[in-house]
């Protein structure tokens, strides 16, 4: 190239230039096309056009900004643009289903989303502009958006105690109390029970050391093909609390021998008056009678049994003690009567009651579960096992402790390893990355990863030490969720005064009614000041409710004239002065302070009142569509045919005037009644009495409070 | 400068071709019952599963709570009360019945019982026990399990569609 050409621009040149400022000027172009193309500013413009073609346009654009939008609460780490797409989030008239996403609003919580930002409960990258990398897992962010089958989740982090709209989370957390994940893990705000496992100490004394290997095969449980739970062979939705350990032949014998070798305690041995067993050995109704007392007794009420039906085998009855379909079959018979006459002598922590029995019930009772409740078969697939040999022994206590059997069971002079299983109390807000997966072709997230070690706990650890469970779908979520609500401390302090801790509870009676109170075990179905059971009414307010003398009646002979009911207050055979230490202590002590008793004066009713009464209850307000008075009436509430000798008129007139205010879950309806209604309604309930004797004693067993054995799905 | 021009736009095509597919990667949403609150079985079809959104759950809890007893064949408490009342209430999936009532009418019947709207004074009113919201969430639950399938009344702009 010459001197003078090198100046000169060339025609080719000229060409080259012009075409790529063209090209330079469209890549420029690309950027603003792109800017305007961006996800969010789409979402902005079809929200506009949305709001446009809506009834209430004027509302809907009322704060509408073409940028984005931020919700910004630094105290809580909270920074959401998630609004900028979820535009409608406060618009309660796009709250339908057929609004589509992403403009629907939110449903109507008691938390407001400006004040609370959005990735606090759903997770997700709040200043993320992107759909996909806001809603899920992409390298720099794996807590992906929570779905919303397992949203309570949220609600639990902060809402240690349960709340009626979060069913699942109160579901999980049960499961974890009730499966003993306590016994391995640590688990923050799961109530941990006094008893895990039964203590085996003089487990040797109660069963075989055939019985403990078929145990150890198969934990009551067996899956069929189609994933039902059988119990000793009958089908149940209950999930055994013993798991299923992968132990093989070998460490079975181990650890039959070691526990059959367990007996701390010796068995107290009682004879039964042998004038009983004279009279009653030789009779051929002694089973049935035994059954009968069984029945009578309501053992049920806690204990089930299978029963065959049409065809259709069923565990009928409670769930409170162990299924005992077979138990004739798996305990010996002097530790049956040991165990009946002191349950607390063989377990401390049992909830079993200890029952006043007298030899002719304890014979009957005996006889019918070792010649009805058995099964000649069960042990039949047992091998041959012999009398323990010291090398056995020497295997099962090492497995004892190395399978984490000790973290449940107590034996005594065995102490547990500490930690046995994992710290569980932040494993709700683990990233996937800190998860092992090994092997599992499964979505690599926290989720996947917590139902699949909850299915199967070796598909992600081989090595996994943690038995199997058998879960229903529903179950399953339910803990999945209960253990998402487990996210560890909160990361700051405006988080950490959010929680909501659970209200301490406490009932400490003393005096002779402490006593019987422990006896009888009462709190196992019945809640004294938010403490005990939910399987019967809650009997905090109880003197308020009840008159004394059916208090008394009522302990002695429990009854119930609720006819859809199968659960009932069993038969303690409780003695004069146990009624009345009972009694006394709550009509005295467990008084609510809107329905005193001394403040009403029964003298005033009128037979005017009482005929207006009947009437108001029959026509106006037909209360019988619920409570039933001689034999007429629904099955909803409790039977009203006594309701002179049972209730307190305080308490009723208390009761028509707001029932809520004394029991807060109660469905009885609250309604506007005047003074005069009240009173002449109170009068008429007072005139329904039945004789006292023959003993035809109507009793509320379920209380008002509810039916049936659990409300809900 | 000519032979250099297809290798550079191979590569942005590449990179075009890599960075679309990445975005496509993990958008995999399989089961829509992820998306539900809770669900609730088909009364007429247990293989049928209804998912429901926050509200209408809420109105399955209250449901279950208050007016199984009455307003189901099944309760959890095992026989239903509603074969002791006459008239006999009305199923709460009954959508040949229910469809046709409006959301305010079924609004005023559970606020204020059966006899202040001219029916049966066996239903009792709950508008002091329960609120304007716990209402409306029975009647989206109501809505919800209908069978026939409740339709909304049309509406404008409801037939708008997303993107």
């Amino acid at each position: 190239m010459s001197a003078e050409q090198m100046g000169k621009l060339t025609y080719r040149m000229r060409l080259v230039f012009a075409l790529s400022s063209v090209l330079f000027l469209a890549v420029l172009a690309i950027s603003p096309f792109k800017d305007y193309r961006r996800e969010w500013k789409q979402y902005k413009r079809s929200y506009l056009r949305f709001a446009q073609g809506r009834p209430d346009t004027k509302k809907l654009l009322a704060d509408y900004d073409p940028n984005i939008d931020q919700i910004w609460l630094p105290g809580m780490n909270v920074v959401d643009r998630c609004t900028t797409c979820h535009q409608g989030i406060t618009q309660a008239s796009l709250a339908d289903n057929s609004v589509p996403e992403p403009f629907r609003a939110h449903p109507l919580i008691p938390h407001n989303v400006r004040d609370w930002g959005c990735t606090v409960c759903h997770r997700g990258q709040g200043p993320a502009t992107e759909v996909a990398e806001a809603h899920e897992s992409t390298l720099a962010w794996e807590q992906p958006v929570l779905p919303t089958r397992f949203m309570q989740a949220s609600c639990g982090t902060c809402h240690q105690a349960d709340l009626p709209q979060t069913p699942q989370v109160a579901r999980g957390r049960k499961l974890l109390t009730e499966l003993n994940c306590q016994g391995c893990h640590r688990l923050p705000d799961i109530d941990r029970p006094k008893m895990l496992g039964p203590d085996l100490s003089s487990v040797g004394t109660k069963v075989s050391r055939e019985w403990i290997y078929k145990w150890l095969k198969a934990p009551r449980t067996i899956v069929d093909k189609d994933g039902n739970v059988t119990v000793n062979g009958y089908e149940t939705e209950e999930e055994p609390r013993m798991p299923k350990f992968r132990l093989t032949d070998e460490e079975i014998r181990g650890l039959s021998a070691y526990l059959a070798s367990q007996h701390a305690g010796p068995l107290p041995t009682y004879k039964i008056d042998s004038r009983v067993v004279a009279a009653w050995s030789k009779n051929p109704e002694l089973a049935s009678q035994g059954e009968l007392r069984f029945r009578q007794m309501f053992c049920s009420t806690c204990h089930s049994l299978a029963v065959t039906r049409a065809g259709e085998t069923k565990l009928i009855g409670g769930d409170i003690g162990p299924e005992l379909t077979k138990v004739g079959s798996k305990v010996k018979p002097d530790w049956l009567i040991a165990w009946l006459r002191d349950p607390q002598g063989y377990l401390p922590h049992t909830r079993m009651p200890r029952y006043g029995w007298s030899d002719e019930d304890l014979y009957k009772v005996t006889q019918y579960i070792t010649a009805n409740l058995t099964d000649s078969d069960l042990l039949s697939d047992v091998p041959k096992l012999g009398p323990p040999t010291e090398a056995e022994i020497q295997l099962g206590r090492r497995l004892f402790l190395e399978k984490g059997c000790a973290s449940c069971h107590v034996i005594e002079g065995v102490s547990p390893q500490k930690d046995f299983g994992p710290d569980l109390s932040a494993l709700g807000g683990k990233n996937a990355s800190d998860l092992e997966f090994s092997n599992a072709r499964i979505p690599h997230n926290l989720l996947s990863y917590i139902q699949a070690k909850l299915r199967d706990p070796v598909s992600v650890n081989p090595a996994a030490r943690m038995p199997q469970y058998n879960w229903t779908p529903s179950d399953l979520d339910a803990v999945t969720t209960a253990l998402l609500t487990m996210k560890g401390p909160p990361p700051t302090s405006a988080l950490q005064n959010l929680v909501v801790q659970r209200k301490e509870v406490d009932f400490h009676p003393t005096g002779d009614f402490a006593e019987v109170y422990e006896r009888y075990r009462c709190y196992t179905c019945h809640k004294f000041n938010g403490l005990g059971g939910d399987l019967a009414p809650d009997l905090t307010y109880e003197g308020s409710r009840a008159q004394r003398q059916w208090l008394v009646e009522f302990l002695k002979n429990p009854q119930t004239l609720r006819p859809t009911l199968t659960l009932r207050m069993p038969q303690f055979n409780m003695s004069d002065k146990d009624a009345a230490t009972l009694a006394d202590y709550i009509t005295m002590v467990l008084q609510h302070p809107a329905a005193n008793p001394a403040a009403f004066d029964a003298k005033q009713f009128t037979p005017a009142m009482v005929s207006l009464g009947k009437q108001l209850y029959e026509v106006k307000y037909q209360c019988q569509s619920c409570h039933t008075i001689g034999g007429t009436g629904g099955y909803v509430g409790p039977n009203l045919n006594n309701a002179g000798n049972w209730l307190t008129p305080a308490w009723i007139e208390a009761w028509l005037r707001n029932p809520q205010a004394l029991i807060p879950d109660t469905i009885e309806p609250r309604r506007n009644f005047t003074g005069e209604e009240k009173q002449a309604l109170t009068a008429y309930l007072m005139t329904l009495r039945v004789a006292t004797k023959p003993p035809q004693k109507t009793a509320d067993v379920t209380g008002s409070r509810r039916a049936g054995q659990g409300v809900g799905r | 400068m000519r032979p250099r021009f297809p290798s550079v736009a191979f590569m942005l095509i590449a990179i075009a071709v890599a960075s679309g597919c990445q975005k496509h990667a993990d958008t995999t949403k399989a089961d829509p019952l992820l998306r539900a609150y809770d669900t609730e079985a088909d009364w007429t079809d247990a293989q049928h599963v209804i998912p429901l959104n926050y509200r209408q759950a809420q109105g399955k809890r209250l449901f279950y709570q208050y007016c199984v007893w009455c307003h189901a064949d099944a309760t959890p408490a095992g026989p239903s009360n509603r074969s002791n009342l006459t008239p006999v209430p009305a199923l709460l999936n009954d959508g040949a019945t229910l469809n046709t009532e409006s959301d305010e009418y079924i609004q005023n019947i559970i606020t204020l019982g059966g006899s202040a709207l001219g029916k049966s004074a066996m239903m009792p009113p709950y508008g002091r026990m329960l609120s304007t919201e716990e209402i409306r969430a029975l009647i989206a639950f109501t809505r919800a399990i209908a069978q026939p399938p409740y339709q909304l009344p049309g509406r404008p702009g409801s037939q708008y569609s997303a993107k």
